[in-house]
């Protein structure tokens, strides 16, 4: 009778469930699948935007410590610190005055103009004062949340700004807060104009503190040390003319198909608390109208090209062959 | 060594969850510990019945969450380390606190470790150095949250 003399099964005192290395595989599976939906697919974006909304109140009791601390080392200034801080502030804000009025003077005259080429012609953005909440969690990352969402119609893709220059985009948005996308990160990319003489590039972030990049540059390119980097407008996101950065360096290898060009970018990237969200720009359809009728020759009509290839714009029924 | 419950797991927990939420900036971000992954190995270790991969896991998902990386990477790397810390966790009561920390500082390092190896597969570079700094900072805290009593009861000191 060897089937009675078999070991019976030993029956399991403590339910533990099913076993670690069970475990192990069930949840390694359901991560990895988790990272292809993510990375591949993203279709996580709404769940991440509803968790974000469901640790805002932890994240608003996280922030009180620190937020405690601000106010209290607000609240102890000194006096002296006050005045000559306020001094400083009125001498700035004079000498801005002055600057301002040029400023008036020639946007007037710029509309004129633009007016009388029949331009696209951007509007004025509105824009909101977000307050940075914390950097980002990655040290690896060059990201900080701003505490402007959805609730203040923040969308993905808008611009950011301080007083100096360009500090980057919004890349995601949440209820209460936002996502910010350093210039330095490594996955930002902005259209850029060397203010001298207006050679159109690419700023690229390197991922490290206060370096941007512009590859793809030839080694006799014109450019200088010093130069400043400013938006050139085309992508439709930034405005044009904000400033981004300043030329460091120029390494001309002509043994590489590219000059070696570093900038330092030229906002206070980590500096402020405060930024502005700019939306994004609209721009109207170039006309295109012929401007200098009173030109000798037709075949001198000049052909306005528009800003921004719109499929609106209607283009000027004239060819050489017309003339004939 | 008193008897844990699970309202003592989950609030340790979100108390983890609330210091890794507090704003960390520069060099603080960057010897930052990882709080919630203390936590979780604290708990492998000392309760295994309350606390088990899954929660691990878990809590990988919520730091994924928080951190707004790629949507489960850390909840990967937290069920490897639960799968270790499990498996070992009964010669552990064998180990002298020395012996202790040295195996929950592996455990840190091989959790960034796989943290990084799935970034590279992300398309990010090899990060410096400093990278492992929050393991450092980690096994500190660890050491001094051991020698404040709430020990895993090492095999020569019965409190």
């Amino acid at each position: 009778m060897p089937r009675v003399l078999e070991p019976q099964q030993t029956p399991s005192f403590f339910v533990r469930g099913p076993s670690p290395f069970t475990r192990l595989v069930f949840f390694s599976a359901f991560s990895i699948a988790l990272i292809a939906t993510d990375a591949r697919l993203h279709y996580l974006d709404e769940v991440r935007q509803g968790f974000a909304a469901l640790t805002h109140p932890l994240q608003t009791i996280a922030n009180v410590p620190s937020g405690f601390f601000h106010s209290t080392s607000d609240y102890i200034t000194t006096h002296t610190s006050l005045v000559s801080k306020n001094r400083h502030l009125e001498q700035k804000a004079l000498e801005q005055d002055s600057k301002l009025q040029k400023l008036q003077l020639l946007e007037a005259e710029n509309e004129h103009l633009r007016n009388l080429l029949g331009a696209s012609q951007s509007l004025s953005q509105p824009a909101r004062l977000g307050e940075i909440l914390h950097i980002g969690r990655d040290p690896f990352s060059h990201k900080v949340m701003v505490n402007l969402g959805t609730r203040q119609n923040i969308a993905p893709g808008q611009a950011v700004v301080d007083g100096d220059g360009v500090i980057g985009q919004v890349t995601r948005v949440y209820p209460f807060s936002s996502e910010i996308t350093l210039i330095t990160d490594k996955e930002l990319s902005v259209p850029v104009q060397i203010e001298r003489n207006g050679l159109r590039a690419i700023a690229f972030g390197l991922g490290k503190d206060n370096v941007i990049d512009l590859p793809y540059l030839p080694v006799n390119v014109d450019i200088q040390k010093g130069d400043r980097l400013i938006t050139s407008g085309i992508d439709g996101v930034y405005p044009a003319g904000l400033a981004v950065a300043e030329v460091v360096s120029i390494d001309r290898n002509p043994d590489l198909s590219f000059a070696q060009i570093r900038s330092r970018p030229l906002a206070g990237v980590k500096n402020h608390r405060q930024v502005l969200l700019i939306s994004i720009p609209v721009t109207e359809p170039a006309t295109g109208e012929v401007v200098n009728k009173s030109a000798r020759g037709a075949d001198r009509t000049l052909k306005l090209q528009p800003a921004l290839p719109q499929p609106t714009a209607q283009p000027v029924p004239v060819t050489p062959d017309a003339n004939r | 060594m008193q008897t844990v419950s699970l309202k003592n797991v989950y609030l340790s927990m979100l108390l983890a969850l609330i210091l890794q939420l507090a704003p960390w900036a520069g060099y603080g971000l960057l010897i930052r510990p990882d709080f919630i992954l203390l936590a979780v190995i604290y708990w492998l270790l000392r309760a295994p019945h309350l606390c088990n991969i899954g929660t691990a896991w878990f809590a990988g998902l919520v730091v994924d969450l928080i951190s707004g990386g790629l949507f489960g990477q850390n909840a990967l790397a937290y069920a490897i380390t639960g799968f270790f810390a499990v498996s070992y966790q009964r010669r552990l009561a064998l180990f002298n606190i020395w012996q202790q920390a040295a195996y929950v500082f592996v455990l840190l390092v091989f959790t960034q470790c796989v943290v990084m190896v799935l970034k590279l597969f992300a398309g990010d570079d090899v990060p410096q150095w400093s990278y492992f700094l929050p393991s450092v900072s980690g096994i500190l805290l660890w050491q001094f949250v051991i020698f404040t009593r709430l020990g895993i009861e090492p095999a020569s000191g019965k409190n």
